[in-house]
């Protein structure tokens, strides 16, 4: 007799399968009822996890996302100026996505579908970052560390970079990238950044 | 009751701002100091448990009121 999977388990292996098709399909093209037939369990049953299609696609995405700590300990560890700080949460991203690229695959899909829940969530995971590029381009101006630039530009401008790194190396594979490692090409697409925006250390 | 040295108003301000600002006042208090924390990052919470379990101060008490978290952290 097959034994029963234990909670965690099902759970654990709910994520797994609603991970795939969330990041083939997007989050409206999928449904609860194919996910658990995938899983081979019944909708009551996923239900008993995860309350809500919602829920299980946060769930989905915090089981991939770096965990908060994990930006706190870079953010800690290591020289305090900007270009510091930014780097190495830069880094715990991109390390992040490379590791499990569907996470990058569902923000593609939810950017195209236009679903608000989803767009939220990522949407708020790109706030803490371009929040403290802006924060601190207004700041380094006053003392002429940078030069006075529109922030909420130079912000997009950063996000755009990764986005774009992230996006050749990690979904399109692109042969013309493959000799150079996403580390190493986001590490030069953030001294292009330091340099655009005149950043003195 | 503890006494507390310095405060710090990192409201308005998203990780990691209010753990940078709070690393660097920390860094100007005396071992056993006080500093108060007000932010309003729901997300702070989660940050400054992890801020003293990686800087090994001493989060003496967190709490929230009228959407405003103050946390008191002794310094080690």
């Amino acid at each position: 007799m097959a034994r029963r999977m234990k909670a965690a388990e099902r759970r654990t292996s709910i994520i797994a399968v609603a991970k795939i098709l969330f990041a083939d399909k997007g989050y409206h093209g999928v449904s609860v009822d194919e996910i658990a037939r995938r899983v081979g369990v019944s909708p009551a049953v996923l239900y008993q996890h995860f309350a809500s299609k919602e829920a299980l696609y946060e769930g989905v995405l915090d089981s991939i996302a770096a965990p908060r700590e994990t930006y706190v300990e870079a953010a800690l560890n290591g020289p305090d100026d900007f270009a510091s700080v930014l780097s190495r949460m830069t880094h715990v991203f991109i390390d992040r996505v490379e590791q499990d690229p569907d996470y990058f695959r569902m923000e593609l899909q939810s950017a195209l579908e236009g679903g608000t829940e989803a767009k939220r969530f990522f949407a708020s995971r790109w706030q803490s970052i371009a929040d403290y590029i802006e924060y601190s381009l207004r700041e380094l101006a006053l003392v002429q560390r940078v030069s006075v630039v529109n922030e909420r530009t130079a912000t997009l401008l950063y996000q755009g970079l990764i986005r774009e790194a992230v996006y050749n190396k990690c979904i399109l594979n692109s042969e013309r990238y493959k000799e150079v490692t996403l580390q190493e090409l986001v590490r030069q697409l953030l001294q292009l950044f330091f340099h655009a925006v005149d950043y003195k250390a | 009751m503890n006494t507390i040295q310095h405060e710090l108003d990192a409201s308005g301000l998203n990780c990691p701002l209010p753990i940078l600002r709070a690393k660097k006042t920390i860094a100007t208090l005396s071992s056993g100091d006080v500093v108060k924390i007000i932010a309003t990052d729901p997300g702070s919470v989660k940050d400054f448990e992890a801020f003293c379990r990686q800087t090994g101060n001493e989060l003496i008490s967190s709490a929230e009121a009228d959407g405003k978290f103050e946390f008191q952290i002794r310094k080690n």
